[in-house]
């Protein structure tokens, strides 16, 4: 359904979206467990952005033998600017992927399939972590704010509009 | 413990030892973070009259409390010791990354001594650190080490390194983060060359803590829109520094062959607009919201900047307005290791004293292809490289013309001549490292904004000048940017976070003065002194004959009685040193020598 995109030509490499990603989920600033990042190369202009593509892709939910990987729903509504706004509106419901941490063996099925690379073994418990898009207010984007660049961008795919209808 | 990690690593390269030690939290009160806090280290850490070569001479990398959050410019970082150029307190600033992954390696600041018995590299990755010998990247240049240390060490990894002008110990050689990032000035890298360290590598997965975490991403987004992402401000991301080459050439103030003129025939070949017209990217340092900084691409060259200095110095100061040659020239000096602005200064006093006929260095204003080999010559010692490596002050002594070289305290001059903007006169006179734009900036005002007169040096701008400095001074504790214009009402805002406490502007103005005093301190136990506070006599006495500011000069005399309205309005005796009753008040716990007083 509803995913965060980021765009390679756009994004500066700036690494808000990491910051306020993980200020959001952890107890402070941790990139290094954020739910999505930018590959950047300094010496080239080559930018590359991971993000989680939610319903859209769901190979971690195909993959997880548990179940743990849960269809969620949820209203998205962001509370910054993003490019994509004047096409989607300012908020869309749809669904999540998020990880039932009851459930989760931290096998590790899910961290091999994802192709965007988004899905890990958190590193103080045992279980998966991955992008929720916040509760609705995906910090990412609400820190990509500088209105030249709005490189973090949400979008809706044709298989989120099929669940909707 | 919230911001700061409460951690310095110190690394001993002659021992082959790295410690850990706890943050001095008393200093981290009195002096906050970067500037501040690398000085009172730095004091410490040495004995007076320091040889700036010897193994001795801390490298210093400190970061700001603000590293590794989302507070936008803040991923800086200052670089210090004692200069190999100036002989003073060494501070030199850089964005990138290396601040932030350092914090979240779990260290505040890095203390590097001794000398390693090769050449070798550090490695940090949390608290795992190692000194490893590196005999195959000897004379890598920038991109090249670090692709290396990417490869060979960790993907996510940032580094300092130096290049080959570093390990040949050019004094004004810089470090590099990121490749397009610089300590530039004071020579840096000829420091960490000397400790033959080729880079420090660091690689953090660690959490930087700020209490409430949801409270201060609140905070932040409001103060990113009300004062960095507005209408006023959104230059910076549309033009970066390139906007000032039309300004100060136009204002009379641009260096053109070797500061003699201020005005530069060619400016529409190389100011903003000419570089957006081969503007290819968008790039921004970690954790700032801003994107200053821009990727171009011309003939075969692609790569971040230049940004105004290195367009003023490498380009009018030399008589070169071809862009393609200039953007050659700055990817080579990024990638050899080498500060432009020095760069430029010894260059163009090189030409002069060609066209000059005081010696013929071979190389005049405007000529293309001995310049574009320039950079290389330093870094290797080769060719006119092995004389011009000297730096302005020493080779203008040796031919007998220290009239010609624009320095200050050994430091080449930025890209701004005072006698199109008088204030920047005090400015690098009183600058605590050598002459420097970035203590004190009355160009923002004189010619950028146009709020005080260009051509008056009076009470007034002693007062101004002071409070910037202090202001500055607490600024590149942060580590703020330029390029927010931060006051001390919003530092204040974001001091309340930090010190968990109402924080008034007043207070930040004292740990300001402070640290501008203690870094005087420094430089007095260094042995430099009042006379030293000088600028080029020419520009106080030859006035340019084109432009705007034609005609127009401060005077020498004029000029002294200035200095000493600075010193006494500082709250300095008639030597320039600071009075013990000033030291008192500013809660500054050090004291000169006996011997030295």
């Amino acid at each position: 359904m509803p995913h965060v995109l980021i765009s390679s030509k756009k994004c500066t490499g700036c690494h808000m979206c990491e910051l306020g990603c993980s200020a959001f989920h952890e107890a402070g600033f941790r990139p290094s467990v954020a739910r999505l990042y930018a590959d950047v190369n300094p010496t080239t202009a080559v930018i590359k952005g991971h993000t989680c593509l939610q319903t859209g892709c769901a190979k971690c939910q195909e993959a997880c033998p548990q179940d743990a990987i849960v269809t969620k729903k949820i209203t998205v509504k962001p509370a910054g600017e993003f490019a994509s706004k004047e096409k989607i509106g300012e908020s869309v419901t749809g669904y999540v992927l998020v990880v039932d941490e009851d459930k989760c063996t931290n096998c590790g099925e899910c961290y091999d399939v994802c192709p965007t690379n988004v899905i890990h073994e958190h590193p103080d418990r045992e279980v998966a972590f991955k992008c929720d898009l916040c509760d609705g207010d995906p910090q990412c984007i609400a820190f990509c704010q500088n209105k030249y660049v709005y490189a973090v961008d949400l979008k809706v795919d044709k298989k989120d509009k099929e669940l909707q209808a | 413990m919230d911001f700061y990690q409460g951690k310095v690593l110190r690394i001993d390269l002659t021992k082959g030892t790295t410690v850990v030690e706890p943050l001095n939290m008393e200093w981290a009160r009195l002096y906050v973070g970067g500037k501040g806090l690398m000085l009172r280290y730095l004091w410490d850490l040495t004995e007076p009259g320091l040889d700036p070569w010897s193994p001795e001479n801390p490298f210093i990398v400190a970061t700001g409390p603000f590293a590794g959050t989302n507070v936008s410019t803040c991923s800086r970082v200052v670089v210090g010791g004692k200069s190999p150029v100036s002989g003073t307190m060494l501070d030199s600033y850089m964005g990138g990354s290396f601040g932030s992954i350092l914090k979240f390696a779990g260290y505040d600041i890095v203390i590097v001594q001794g000398k390693a018995p090769e050449l070798s590299t550090v490695l940090i990755k949390d608290d795992v650190v190692s000194i490893v010998p590196c005999a195959k990247y000897a004379g890598m240049k920038t991109s090249e080490i670090e692709a290396a240390l990417r490869a060979d060490f960790d993907p996510k990894m940032t580094a300092i390194s130096i290049g080959p002008a570093g390990e040949s110990l050019l004094p004004w050689a810089c470090i590099s983060n990121d490749q397009y990032h610089k300590a530039g000035r004071g020579g840096t890298g000829a420091l960490l060359g000397s400790k033959n360290v080729k880079a420090i590598a660091v690689a953090g997965t660690g959490t930087v803590t700020v209490g409430d975490p949801k409270a201060f991403l609140d905070d932040i987004e409001r103060m990113d829109a009300e004062y960095i992402l507005t209408d006023d401000n959104y230059w910076v991301h549309e033009e970066g520094t390139p906007i000032l080459v039309a300004i100060t050439s136009g204002a009379g103030c641009q260096p053109v062959r070797n500061y003699s003129e201020g005005t530069n025939p060619d400016v529409d070949n190389l100011d903003s607009d000419a570089f957006q017209k081969i503007r290819v990217k968008k790039r921004a340092c970690y954790q700032c919201t801003l994107a200053c900084r821009n990727f171009h691409r011309i003939n075969d060259v692609e790569g971040e900047g230049p940004e105004y200095e290195t367009i003023a110095l490498c380009g009018g100061n030399v008589g070169v307005g071809d862009i393609g040659a200039l953007m050659k020239f700055n990817q080579q000096c990024d990638e050899w290791g080498l500060d432009t602005i020095s760069t430029g200064n010894v260059l163009g006093l090189a030409m002069d004293m060609t066209e000059k006929g005081i010696h013929d260095f071979g190389v005049r204003f405007g000529d293309l292809e001995a310049y574009v080999k320039i950079p290389e010559q330093l870094a290797t010692r080769t060719g006119i490289g092995a004389e011009l490596a000297l730096g302005s002050r020493d080779l203008a002594d040796k031919y007998g013309c220290p009239e010609l070289a624009m320095q200050s305290k050994g430091l080449e001059m930025p890209g701004y001549d005072p006698r199109g903007s008088f204030g920047m006169a005090l400015a690098y006179a009183s600058s605590d490292r050598g002459a420097c734009h970035m203590r004190s900036f009355p160009i923002g005002a004189e010619v950028v904004e146009g709020s005080l007169p260009a051509d008056t040096l009076d009470t007034s701008k002693v007062v101004w000048n002071i409070d910037f400095q202090n202001h500055y001074a607490f600024k590149f504790c942060g580590i703020w940017c330029d390029f927010w214009a931060i006051d001390y009402n919003q530092m204040a805002q974001l001091m309340k976070h930090l010190w968990k406490r109402d924080v008034t502007e007043e207070e930040l103005a004292v740990v300001g003065d402070r640290i501008w005093n203690l870094g005087r301190l420094y430089n007095l136990r260094e042995g430099i002194v009042k006379k030293d506070d000088f600028v080029p006599k020419a520009m106080l006495a030859k006035p340019f004959k084109t432009g705007v500011s034609a005609g127009k000069t401060i005077g020498s005399e004029h000029f002294a009685a200035v200095m000493d309205e600075y010193y006494a309005t500082r709250g300095w005796d008639k030597d320039a040193v600071p009075t013990e009753e000033k030291l008192q008040q500013l809660d500054i716990d050090v004291r000169l020598p006996v011997d030295n007083r």
